[in-house]
């Protein structure tokens, strides 16, 4: 029965597949937020130059990667966007392939960090984002990541909970405040826990924060600046710390799935989303802060994205070997110090 | 009701194959997961789960809150329905109507105006202090309390809606009859409305006990990470750790428990039949 089904199912989609294959079609899998304006300023254009189909996969990360090893041996996605950790993870599964950096016109315009952030080409960098902490004006100052665990903050402060991708990068910067550069961030996250019961909740999406700091629940978190512009105009004075340990992030990546048939395709779509006048389009639009060195922005768009080399150069970010290295562990240690 | 039985198999054949392979099927092969090591079957993925420490508050958390929820809907069901079908016809309508009109709206929103009511700047706190009950806010978001009454909203129109259609068919002279024969109110309750309206009360006590357990997006909103039930930590488990087994472990844990309280309850109600 099963197996009756299964490959009913199976040659469904391979009659499909070979339609589709006719009219020259890329799928990209990619992040659901902000795809209205992706549709118009990225895939549209897009498909003018190519004369082909663009079909959009969305969801979280973990759905996206499942669904990509899933198919590991009949690839359905060519090009994929994820963070780099990621990334290096789907990497080492060895579902992705090298992206052919010579292909694309647009590499050398990129910054240095953007170029090659996970070894062998692997990924290409196509934007990345500060995080720091969005605070109160009005009710305390934080010029240091540890004010997050002040008597000042104590009641009013959200941190961003380890399973999201702003936990790491806080937690390290809070290490980095208390002296322990360590990436097992055992002390910050021993330091948390004792604190627990100052800090609110630990968010898993920026929407939510958002809203605590709208109602008045807190009074500062750590946040990546692409969620800033929530947080700026909600009617209370808001401030984005310049913490004197600096500032974290992260930065997502282009990759190209393993055998998918459709490199040269990707490649195309890939050095056009690169382009000067693509990443400027997404910058204007307040979505992606540029990874193309040649983007000019006018300084009321540039406040608001992570913008220039100055900036980008001052990011401590946390590697994506790091991350997927230590993961597991990190969330281990928070579970038993943490949430109890 | 057919002549021909095999006219009634033949029907009921493809929903049944339906139900089974995309139904059945699959969840036996992810709760067999649990059941599954290196070294063949075995049980092992229960110790390990268990002999968290978390795990064990976790596991706990939610079967207190899960036993809170009923019983307390079941007291305030018995009120609320009571009280319901003592009403005319047309006001009966109307009342009904109100309590099943919350179950109508997403539990997202629902959950959402807790979110701002429960708030340091919510109605509740507002009124404690300006009332001079209390100087500073009290933090209820992010705390079993707020998991408690976002959970006790989300499904006590069940119970009142199961203990209703119980009453109703009680016969109707039965608790005047035990009032004339001297018994007081507690009784009357006792002896008279609980027995006859026992399978209503455990069909509505699975329905907010299963119903609790399980619930994902209340805990996951008014409690987040601070406060994990099994719901919200199957979640992380499967969204963040990959960690499947200890998935498949946390689902079979909540299935067995939903089984085990219907029969419970359905004991109870029965131990109670069989004394008189």
């Amino acid at each position: 029965m099963m197996k009756t089904l299964i490959l009913a199912g199976a040659s469904t989609l391979a009659l499909s597949a070979a339609a589709l294959a006719a009219d020259k079609t890329l799928t990209i899998s990619v992040y659901s937020f902000s795809q209205d304006a992706f549709q118009e300023l990225v895939y549209k254009p897009f498909e003018e130059i190519c004369g082909c189909k663009i079909v959009v996969e969305t969801g979280n990360s973990v759905e996206r990667m499942a669904k990509i090893e899933a198919n590991k041996d009949a690839p359905v996605i060519d090009m994929a966007v994820l963070s780099t950790h990621d990334a290096l993870g789907a990497a080492r599964k060895g579902l992705l392939q090298p992206v052919d950096v010579a292909a694309l016109s647009n590499y050398d315009k990129l910054y240095d960090i953007a170029k090659d952030p996970l070894g062998d080409n692997m990924g290409v960098g196509y934007t990345f984002y500060a995080t720091s902490i969005a605070y109160r004006s009005d009710k305390v100052t934080v010029d240091s990541w540890a004010d997050l665990l002040s008597p000042e903050l104590a009641g009013n402060v959200a941190l961003p909970d380890v399973t999201t991708n702003q936990g790491p990068p806080a937690l390290y910067m809070i290490g980095k405040a208390m002296g322990e550069t360590d990436t097992s961030l055992a002390a910050p996250i021993e330091a948390v826990g004792e604190k627990a019961d100052d800090i609110v909740t630990f968010y898993v999406r920026s929407s939510q924060l958002a809203q605590l700091m709208q109602q008045e629940e807190i009074w500062a978190a750590p946040v990546g600046r692409f969620a800033w512009g929530r947080f700026k105009d909600n009617g209370f004075p808001m401030a984005w710390a310049t913490p004197k340990e600096g500032q974290t992030g992260g930065m997502n990546v282009m990759v190209m799935t393993a055998n998918n048939g459709n490199e040269e395709l990707a490649l195309q779509f890939m050095d056009y989303w690169l382009s000067t006048e693509v990443q400027t389009a997404l910058a204007n639009a307040l979505i992606d802060s540029p990874a193309n060195a040649e983007v000019t922005v006018s300084d009321e768009v540039a406040a608001n994205l992570t913008y220039g080399a100055g900036t980008v150069a001052q990011l401590d970010l946390l590697s994506a070997e790091t991350i997927l290295d230590n993961r597991d562990s990190w969330l281990e240690q928070w579970n038993t110090k943490v949430v109890k | 009701m057919f002549e021909n039985r095999a006219i009634g198999l033949a029907l009921v054949l493809p929903a049944a194959i339906f139900a089974a392979a995309l139904f059945l099927l699959p969840v036996g092969i992810l709760l067999a997961e649990a059941f599954q090591t290196e070294n063949g079957w075995s049980v092992s993925a229960y110790g390990e789960f268990f002999a968290s420490p978390r795990n064990q508050t976790v596991f706990f958390r939610t079967l207190r809150l899960g036993a809170l929820v009923a019983g307390v809907s079941a007291v305030v069901g018995y009120a609320a329905a009571f009280a319901i079908v003592s009403l005319p016809p047309t006001s009966r309508g109307r009342m009904f109507g109100l309590v099943t009109l919350p179950l109508m709206i997403s539990p997202v929103a629902r959950t959402y105006a807790w979110l701002v009511i429960l708030g340091r700047t919510g109605f509740i706190n507002k009124f404690l202090v300006d009332l001079g009950i209390i100087d500073t806010p009290l933090r209820i978001l992010f705390t079993e309390t707020a998991v408690f009454i976002g959970l006790l909203q989300l499904f006590l129109p069940l119970m009142i809606i199961s203990l209703v259609s119980a009453m109703e068919n009680m016969p109707r002279d039965a608790v005047p009859a035990a009032r004339i024969l001297g018994a007081n109110w507690f009784q009357v309750f006792w002896r008279v409305i609980l027995p006859l309206t026992r399978e209503g009360l455990v069909i509505g006590g699975t329905l907010v006990f299963t119903g609790s357990m399980t619930a994902y997006i209340t805990p996951a909103i008014l409690g987040g990470s601070k406060v994990l039930m099994l719901e919200t930590l199957l979640y992380q488990r499967v969204t963040v750790a990959n960690d499947f087994v200890a998935a498949s472990v946390i689902a079979m844990i909540l299935i067995v428990m939903s089984f085990s309280a219907n029969l419970l309850l359905k004991r109870l109600a029965t131990a109670r039949k069989s004394r008189k």
